[in-house]
């Protein structure tokens, strides 16, 4: 859901390079956690979840420009750590067709697979008190909640906090920026400015217009509840025909 | 899905770029995306991208469906295109072009060669597990599509798929995807059984046929180590 389709070359190299160095750290400790053993029983389930990942993430539903991502159901199906590997072997693969630049892939990994770990921790936890689907359900929104402001965080990083505000309009950019290019400030003064003219958009946003980033939010929205629409009605079936598959020991 | 045309170009080109060593491919590759973050022109950044068309030209795969995949960066790029057209044209022509030259490179790579022969390379690298997973998400792939497509169709034709009614589609999509995850963890099952009787011990064994360098090779080394270090130097000084 979460999945960012920035291309190669958009996002400040010490982003990427943070990103890729976190996610391969976290790697590390998954790989280095896992016992042979499980792991070797594992593989080929967690190969054909990350083929129904790929797979459903070249499906959009109808009309809504969307796709589901499965990375919470990878998460709760699989574990933690294996869903984490997951979403990796399946961000290279789609950086590979040009989903999504090949440097974004440790920020794409940390974000999606934040969805499969924080999936999971929430659906343990909620099935002591609810049911399977129900649990689902608010375990789902939750982690495509925090993994949608964390991909909206580095989207907001890349072209700035004024363009990441709804219903802004660039025609401050353009008279700041004939401003600028007439008077000489100092770094003081640059930074002040600054600051008065991300206050000034922020007084300027019309929150209820439904453009641009706004429209955006909103989709992502509608995106959200899909998602966890159907994990629920996935969950709920697994709970009738194999409840061992969602159950832990 | 475009995985499998993509791998159908891959495995049965018969260019001269798709016999050259994979090792070089994967450097080219890497060597053009660093010369694409380094770029700093527009017109070095069409130079690159020149020079990626024409890898992928001489290669002569299916142009249709490599054109449509490039048409994601493009878009998305566009976005951030129109957010920087606002400070300078200039910049917003490099973010397109940057993009599109970074999806050629990898596009140039997949579409010449085989994923196993990447795999193959990776394998130098990357941890058996990862590497594991890879091959069996590549294997799992096409078997699951060929399944999916086919209930998918069979959705279809009892009407339990249609553009507007967008909860009813993932109600359906759900059962679907629930009945191949049930279908596909057996599936896992038995395949690690034959894959455990076969002698599997937590490292699939890839061979790597192609190791040897040829003219191609080198020359397309050269080529990409020249275009880097042309992006690198400072011509106006």
């Amino acid at each position: 859901m979460s999945h960012i389709h920035l291309p190669d070359g958009i996002l400040d190299p010490l982003i990427w390079i943070g990103a890729y160095f976190l996610c391969l750290l976290i790697m590390g400790i998954v790989l280095k956690a896992i016992k042979i053993d499980e792991a070797q029983k594992k593989i080929p389930f967690i190969g054909i979840l990350a083929a129904l990942m790929l797979i459903f993430m070249s499906v959009p539903l109808g009309i809504v420009p969307v796709h589901l991502s499965l990375a919470v159901l990878t998460g709760i199906v699989a574990g933690p750590a294996f869903g984490f590997l997951a979403v990796f072997v399946v961000n290279i693969i789609l950086a590979l067709i040009g989903h999504g630049g090949i440097t974004v892939v440790g920020l794409n990994t940390l974000i999606v697979g934040s969805e499969a770990v924080i999936g999971y921790y929430l659906f343990n936890l909620l099935t002591r008190r609810l049911k399977p689907g129900l649990s689902a359900i608010f375990s789902t929104i939750i982690a495509l909640v925090i993994s949608t402001s964390l991909m909206l965080g580095v989207v907001t990083l890349t072209v700035g906090p004024q363009e990441a505000l709804p219903g802004h309009s660039h025609d401050s950019d353009i008279h700041s920026g004939e401003e600028s290019s007439t008077d000489i400030h100092n770094d003081h003064n640059d930074h002040t400015d600054h600051e008065e003219s991300l206050s000034e958009a922020l007084e300027e946003i019309n929150y209820l217009s439904l453009t641009g980033w706004a429209a955006l939010v909103a989709i992502l929205l509608v995106g959200i509840f899909l998602e966890a629409f159907a994990t629920s009605l996935i969950v709920s079936f697994f709970s009738r025909v194999r409840p061992d598959l969602i159950s832990r020991p | 899905m475009h995985l499998a045309s993509v791998d159908y170009m891959a495995a049965n080109g018969k260019s001269i770029i798709h016999r050259a060593n994979p090792h070089s491919k994967i450097l080219v590759a890497l060597l053009i995306l660093i010369a694409v973050i380094v770029a700093d022109s527009p017109i070095k950044l069409g130079l690159i991208l020149l020079y990626t068309i024409v890898l992928i030209a001489i290669s002569s795969p299916n142009i249709k469906e490599i054109g449509h995949l490039a048409l994601y960066p493009v878009f998305f790029s566009l976005v951030f295109a129109l957010i920087k057209i606002q400070q300078s044209l200039v910049e917003a022509i490099a973010v397109i072009l940057r993009a599109l030259a970074a999806a050629m490179s990898m596009l140039f790579l997949i579409t010449t060669t085989p994923y196993v022969d990447i795999f193959s390379v990776l394998s130098i690298l990357l941890p058996g597990v990862i590497v594991d997973i890879f091959i069996f998400t590549y294997r799992s792939l096409f078997i699951l599509l060929d399944k999916l497509s086919s209930l998918f169709r069979s959705v279809k034709i009892r009407g339990g798929y249609h553009p507007i009614r967008v909860f009813k589609n993932i109600k359906n999509m759900a059962g679907m995807l629930g009945i191949m995850v049930i279908h596909s963890f057996d599936m896992s099952e038995r395949m690690y059984k034959i894959f455990k009787l076969r002698g599997y011990k937590g490292r699939l064994p890839l061979t790597r046929e192609n190791r040897q360098i040829r003219a191609i090779d080198i020359a397309l080394v050269v080529m990409s180590v020249a275009i880097l270090a042309g992006v690198i130097i400072k011509w106006n000084n």
